[in-house]
């Protein structure tokens, strides 16, 4: 197995669930054997965004929630490339939501990972658009008064043809093998990945 | 006469501007020299336009503001003091069928006036509107009405009938510039006046071979600009101050992790939306500051439309050769109105590529946190000091490599130096057109400011300022970079822009 490791060693918090979709990832490259030379993996900012530093590819750490427009703009400059974005639900939902439409109803072909754990954590845990309405977090201490997003739903809503999939940390097998059908699939993709958060996340358990 | 100036005014939709452009056309086959200058309020229908151009033997800087002939195309868009024809058009329209026939009934007559070769005019009719036949018609019936009804305005006859090359305005010129600089990724988000670029590059995207797209709004298309550098494009985009608000993050973005990508500003008035098809130059401090962080960029202005296209180039290949953002400031002034350029296809124009790591190409991280020569994030003391002063020290080179810094006009020896930047350089050649005791240095890097700047500056006794905004923002720059202080400032903010004869008396 070639190692795509980098030589930074992950900063995640011991038993984080982000190390699951950092290997998961890694697999599902290898068994797809993608050609290092043709990926460009591009990371929004928060805690799984982090993983810019711990792989051994080219890539770009975007700005927060620009991750996706990022990432069309290298696509369409370069569309023989394989585009990845890893992002949380945060930039992608939050910040940078409007850009993750618009790249569904593109279909372009790029394959967007969501580390969801319904919070900021990087910031150390407020709500975020996933959050369940009348969770308390530390920017909610009376309760979030929103509904959260449905992320699946939403971008079948907006694009029908669009590969859309909802998987859980907790069955690591499922998301490699999710990854592995995105990065097949032509065309825009979503992989919502359920992913706790071990320090700020309890909260909403 | 020396030179004429035309202004035709009426409704919008009624084919107003496009009857000028006919207009500016017939007159440049004729040999003359022209500059224009359209004013239309941001409404959809209705309202008050006009479209004016001043034709003269010899080169026109910047179009005068009173008009020797007005013709209004319909009943109310008369004005005050003018030399008023009433030409009846809602008659001859009946005639033709419909009211947008006005304008080109109009250009019969004022060719008539003018006493221009009515074939060729009617030629470039005919070619100007393709099948309807019912334009040189038109054409006709203003020329016979003329012909009974008006009284000839010679303009004085030219005497050397060369190549006047194309006639466009600024977008255009400067889209065809970014081509010629080997441009081959764009994206705009429409906003006045800039939007020109987006249609002139969507337009001709296969013949340039240019990727054209409008994303969902300013962010992206800057996020989507710095994407298509780091994959190996020469990226540039287009938009106005309020969209350039919006992709401020985008420039740090680009001047932490060296991609370079050109943002072309059409400035209009602001604060906010503003004014959105009125002119102004307002956002220069705005530019040099933009995007949070300390970090090198380089901002640019052209003065004048061939000025666009060369900026084009340019200004693509800066961004290649420094891996920064750069930035082009025009203005409404610039972006729309229209001159004859050198043919844009024409000259060699040297094309640079960056030489950044791009896919396929290494394995690097383009990373938008402080880091090492690897891309990794760091918040080491040393590498963040490094990292501050290797991204500042390209300032240096292009101080120091550069030679884009300004043109001069006049005598070193004259007793006054007017000192100015952008579109204003046309209503400035204007004003002092004869006047030895005037010369003029125009400003086309803005930043970094080059300190030749300073020499040719402190070399005048008597320095004057003329910007087109209200807080003297060249003058701000040149203080504090320079300590050069004016001894007189002109200044203009209502919108519209300097007109040679108001500027001539305010620099008396």
């Amino acid at each position: 197995m070639t190692d795509l490791k980098s030589k930074i060693v992950p900063t995640w918090c011991p038993g984080c669930q982000d190390f699951v979709i950092y290997a998961s990832l890694q697999q599902a490259i290898i068994n797809q054997k993608i050609d290092i030379k043709d990926l460009v993996i591009v990371y929004d900012i928060g805690c799984i965004g982090n993983m810019a530093d711990f792989l051994k590819v080219f890539g770009v750490h975007s700005l927060h929630g620009r991750s996706v427009p990022t990432a069309v703009g290298i696509k369409l400059a370069h569309p023989e490339l394989k585009v990845v974005v890893v992002g949380g639900d945060g930039g992608v939902y939050g910040e940078g939501l409007s850009h993750l439409i618009a790249a569904a109803r593109l279909n372009i072909d790029i394959t967007v990972l969501v580390a969801n754990n319904q919070l900021y954590s990087l910031t150390t845990g407020q709500t975020s658009p996933t959050t369940p309405k009348g969770a308390k977090t530390k920017s909610t201490p009376k309760g979030v008064e929103s509904v959260p997003i449905e992320p699946e739903g939403l971008i079948r809503a907006v694009n029908p043809t669009a590969w859309v999939k909802h998987v859980s940390c907790q069955k690591p097998p499922e998301v490699t093998e999710a990854i592995e059908a995105a990065l097949k699939h032509h065309g825009f993709d979503l992989l919502d990945i359920d992913q706790l958060c071990v320090s700020f996340g309890k909260q909403l358990l | 006469m020396k030179r004429i100036t035309v202004k035709i005014a009426g409704p919008a939709g009624m084919g107003i501007k496009s009857a000028g452009l006919l207009l500016a056309k017939i007159v440049t086959e004729a040999g003359y020299y022209f500059a224009d200058y359209s004013e239309y309020p941001s409404l959809i229908r209705g309202g008050h336009n006009t479209y004016q151009i001043t034709v003269s033997p010899k080169e026109v800087f910047m179009a005068d503001k009173k008009a020797n002939l007005l013709i209004a195309l319909s009943p109310g868009h008369e004005e005050d003091g003018k030399n008023l024809l009433k030409i009846p058009l809602s008659t001859m329209t009946m005639q033709l069928g419909g009211q947008i026939y006005a304008n080109t009934i109009s250009i019969g007559a004022i060719c008539w006036i003018l006493d221009l070769n009515r074939e060729n005019a009617k030629n470039i009719v005919t070619g100007y509107y393709g099948d309807d036949p019912k334009n040189p018609e038109a054409f006709e019936i203003g020329w016979g009405w003329a012909g009974t009804n008006a009284k000839k305005n010679e303009i004085d006859k030219v005497k050397d009938n060369g190549d006047k090359g194309s006639i466009m305005d600024g977008n255009e010129a400067f889209g065809w510039g970014l081509f010629r600089g080997g441009c081959n990724f764009f994206a705009a988000y429409p906003m006045t006046p800039a939007t020109g670029v987006l249609h002139f590059l969507a337009k001709n995207q296969d013949k340039f071979g240019i990727k054209v797209v409008q994303p969902e709004d300013e962010i992206a298309v800057a996020n989507e600009a710095t994407g298509a550098s780091i994959a190996g494009a020469s990226a540039a985009v287009a938009t106005s101050g309020g969209g350039f608000a919006l992709m401020n993050e985008a420039v740090s973005f680009g001047g932490m992790i060296g991609a370079g990508v050109v943002y072309f500003v059409g400035q209009r008035p602001g604060p906010a939306t503003g004014m959105p098809t009125w002119t102004v130059q307002g956002d220069l401090l705005y530019s040099v500051f933009s995007g949070h962080g300390e970090f090198a960029k380089i901002v640019l202005a052209p003065g004048d439309t061939q000025e666009c296209w060369e900026c084009g180039w340019e200004s693509i290949n800066l961004a290649n050769k420094y891996d920064i953002p750069v930035i082009v400031l025009a203005d409404k002034i610039l972006c729309e109105s229209s001159k004859n350029i050198i043919d844009p296809e024409k000259g060699k124009v040297e094309v640079i590529k960056s030489k950044k790591i791009i896919p396929g190409s290494g394995i690097y991280l383009y990373n938008s946190y402080e880091h090492d020569e690897e891309g990794f994030s760091t918040e080491d003391a040393g590498i963040a000091k490094k990292g501050t002063e290797e991204r500042l020290n390209k300032m240096k080179n292009i101080l120091k490599i550069e030679k884009y810094i300004f043109n001069f006009y006049g005598s070193k020896t004259a007793r006054n130096l007017i000192v100015s930047w952008g579109s204003t350089k046309g209503a400035i050649l204007e004003a002092i057109r004869g006047n030895s005791d005037m010369a003029y240095l125009q400003i086309k890097m803005l930043w970094p400011l080059n300190k030749e700047i300073e020499k040719v500056i402190k070399s005048f006794k008597t320095k004057i300022l003329v910007e087109n905004n209200a807080t003297a923002q060249l003058g701000k720059l040149l203080r504090s970079e320079m300590g050069i202080e004016f001894n007189k400032t002109v200044l203009k903010y209502d919108g519209r822009p300097f007109f040679p004869n108001e500027l001539k008396e305010e620099l008396i």
